[in-house]
């Protein structure tokens, strides 16, 4: 038995210890660029849970990385873009990570998608000098991790303040009510800093509703709202939740004359289908619009359209724009240098991506304005862009 | 007790000394494999207690998991919480401060664990097979409703910024007390009346061992060591959320087990070390091959293969000795060896 005690722990020594020896002499020199190619990272989830997102961010990546390769790369070399799938799981991003990191070195990483995989990575990151760039964690936390970490989304925090200021002096409502998935990090957060904002400007929250994840049936929640005759109904949830709601609350006869609000997980080509015209009138958050008329937005839409044969989201422009950001910031640094781009990174203005023109802040957030789209037949029309300052 | 406290040296130089040699010639990414691997060997080894020693079914050790990395990292950890109605943020400092903090830290989630193991076992215990499974499975989905509603530790949004404490030097140190306690634990008298429940119940209580007593002390050693995990798993993570310690996770531990032989200690470890390492070593396979997603194809594959073709897992419930090693080689190896000897 002690045999066996010694055989395993020598085995988990040794497992690789041929294969994964410390490369010391390469350190100084692993920034991440040969003589022809730059070694950029992507991870996010393409399979588990949020697999659609990952999926649509890595399309939208891809497809700049194919236009960026075609024009001459960046400053002459060629994206060499690694990418690793994260599984849904905090494990794997800290693993993909600490791949990426140390043993591709390269220059500058951009993932997750979700906030719990992305505050596994930074970490990492940080401890290792690599700039990350999530492009669409939206939890303010991720980038208090420290000085390489970076994001080109709006926060939930913004995202939450916004649709109370477009709530209250835009639509000139003064009594909202919430119904909130309390088991959603993201519908929590929303509906956390929507009425703070709402409260704040002088409205009143007159319901603040919550339910389990996975509930069809949310005639209780409805029932209290309804009560207290609000005059919106924010409801910061995913697609398939609004979807179902939606239809309830109008079925229980809330009238048209009290406009649904939410943020960007409305997003999906399936909401006005499944909302089977409820939402009609309705509102919500989002990053850009496809219908956008701007020449930019057009041409990525035609090139996304061209090679998957579908409209891209609002994490596909996202990952679309990471890619540019980081080639912008390679350029501005003058090096392929990790310090060096970290700097840039930092000192990021008016950049024009798909996804609006934006800056990055003092903390390492982009400073951006949210578009408020208005559901309206099978389309959702942009009726107003929100700014930082407008909610400050 | 002298024996016990030189394996304790042996273990802590032990894991001393492979902390330094990891940290001086190994590549990042492959510590951090094998400091997941000695994590997940550290919840196998303490599940195989109760499932393949006591023969009962749990599905809650992600729960324990859950509660210890909570708790452990309550006291490390600087906690940030959003008063909903000021907008305001109360910091609060870490109670244990420093590296020296963290052992006392991981020592007072495993007890919580252990704590919950207790009052979960007393009740549950006296149930049976696939009921005992189901009642641990609600377990485990209390404690993840209950950590989503506190917002004192982030609620749904999870706790960041855990401290960077869980070195090579405490995982493995820990992996090795969980190994070394499960063999004396193995070959004691608990031990035994633990197997004899699990062979017959009935003719085990009428030989006079106290059952429900004897299973929840199993149930509480596991829960402690999955405690202890947790906690050395949201250390090494620097994050953890409710959903880290889903229902999934307790699933990846049961497999393990299954794989390496439930009922083997060493094929646990062997489980353990298999499943962490395998869906890494696909990452390059999948990049090689241009098949996206084929690892989780390859992974599941696997997985199903072995339980066709053997059923009883990697070990069975035989351990991993070199006297088995002697007894499988070849003859002609055989012979050689005993050549060699004068």
């Amino acid at each position: 038995m002690r045999n066996a005690l010694i055989l395993a722990i020598a085995t988990l020594a040794l497992a690789f210890s041929g294969a994964g020896c410390k490369d010391k002499g390469n350190e100084a020199g692993g920034s991440g660029a040969t003589e022809d190619s730059v070694k950029l990272g992507l991870f996010v989830s393409t399979t588990g849970e949020i697999a659609t997102f990952g999926g649509d961010t890595k399309n939208g990546a891809d497809l700049a990385v194919e236009e960026i390769n075609k024009a001459g790369g960046i400053k002459g070399k060629l994206i060499d873009l690694r990418f690793y799938d994260t599984a849904s799981k905090a494990e794997e991003a800290g693993n993909v990570a600490t791949k990426l990191a140390t043993q591709d070195k390269v220059l500058v990483a951009m993932g997750a998608v979700a906030s719990g995989l992305s505050l596994a990575a930074a970490p990492v990151f940080e401890q290792n000098g690599v700039p990350m760039v999530s492009p669409s964690s939206t939890n303010p936390t991720v980038t208090q991790q420290g000085k390489n970490i970076f994001r080109i989304c709006f926060l939930d925090d913004f995202q939450g303040g916004a649709c109370a200021v477009f709530a209250y002096k835009e639509l000139g409502k003064r009594k909202a009510a919430i119904i909130r998935n309390q088991d959603d990090a993201y519908s929590t957060g929303l509906a956390d800093y929507f009425r703070l904002k709402f409260k704040a400007l002088g409205g009143e929250v007159v319901a603040d509703e919550s339910y389990k994840k996975g509930t069809k049936e949310f005639a209780s929640q409805i029932t209290n709202v309804k009560a207290k005759e609000p005059d919106i109904i924010f409801l910061p949830c995913y697609y398939n939740d609004v979807a179902l709601l939606s239809q309830q609350i109008r079925g229980q006869g809330i009238g048209d004359d009290v406009p649904m609000l939410g943020g960007d997980g409305w997003e999906s080509a399936n909401l006005i289908p499944n909302s089977k015209g409820a939402l009609e009138g309705s509102y919500f958050g989002n990053h850009y619009s496809p219908e956008d008329p701007s020449e930019h937005v057009q041409a990525f839409v035609k090139g996304y359209k061209a090679k998957y044969n579908t409209a891209p989201s609002s994490l596909a422009a996202l990952g679309y724009d990471v890619v540019y950001v980081v080639k912008k910031a390679i350029e501005d640094a003058g090096e392929f240098d990790r310090a060096k781009v970290r700097d840039a990174l930092a000192a990021l203005k008016d950049f024009k991506g798909v996804t609006g023109t934006f800056s990055i802040d003092e903390n390492r957030d982009a400073r951006k304005p949210i578009s408020i789209l208005k559901v309206q037949g099978d389309k959702f029309l942009p009726v107003k862009q929100i700014y930082p300052q407008d909610v400050k | 007790m002298h024996r016990t406290l030189a394996l304790l040296v042996v273990g802590v130089s032990l894991a001393f000394g492979v902390d330094w040699f990891l940290g001086e010639f190994i590549e990042e990414y492959v510590v951090r494999i094998i400091n997941l691997c000695g994590i997940a060997i550290i919840l196998a080894v303490s599940l195989n207690v109760i499932n393949g020693l006591c023969g009962q079914f749990s599905l809650g050790h992600a729960g324990f998991m859950a509660i210890g990395a909570y708790v452990s990292a309550y006291f490390t950890t600087t906690l940030r919480v959003l008063n909903t109605e000021t907008g305001e943020t109360i910091v609060r400092a870490p109670l244990f401060d420093g590296a020296w903090g963290f052992v006392p830290a991981l020592l007072v989630g495993g007890a919580a664990a252990a704590a919950a193991g207790l009052i979960v076992g007393v009740p549950t215990l006296r149930l049976k097979g696939d009921y005992l499974a189901i009642a641990t499975l609600g377990f485990g989905e209390i404690v993840i409703i209950l950590l989503t509603n506190f917002d004192s530790v982030g609620a749904a949004r999870g706790l960041p910024g855990l401290p960077n404490y869980a070195s090579s030097f405490w995982i493995l140190t820990f992996a090795w007390i969980c190994v070394v306690g499960s063999v004396f634990l193995q070959r004691s008298t608990f031990g035994r009346a633990l197997i004899a429940i699990r062979e017959n119940e009935l003719a085990a209580e009428v030989m006079g061992i106290r059952v429900a007593r004897l299973k929840v002390m199993a149930f509480i050693y596991g829960a402690f060591f999955a405690g202890i995990a947790g906690g050395l798993l949201g250390h090494l993570l620097r994050t953890i959320s409710p959903s880290t310690f889903g229902f999934m996770k307790s699933i990846e531990v049961v497999v393990m087990l299954v794989l390496g032989g439930l009922g083997s200690l060493t094929g646990a470890i062997v489980g353990a070390i298999v499943l962490t390492v395998l869906p890494e070593a696909l990452r390059d396979v999948e990049q090689q091959a241009k098949l996206p997603g084929i690892r989780m194809v390859v992974y599941a594959l696997v997985l199903i293969l072995m339980m066709i073709f053997r059923p009883q897992g990697i070990f069975g419930q035989r351990e991993l000795s070199l006297k088995l090693l002697r007894r499988v080689l070849p003859a002609r190896l055989r012979g050689g060896d005993s050549e060699t000897k004068p």
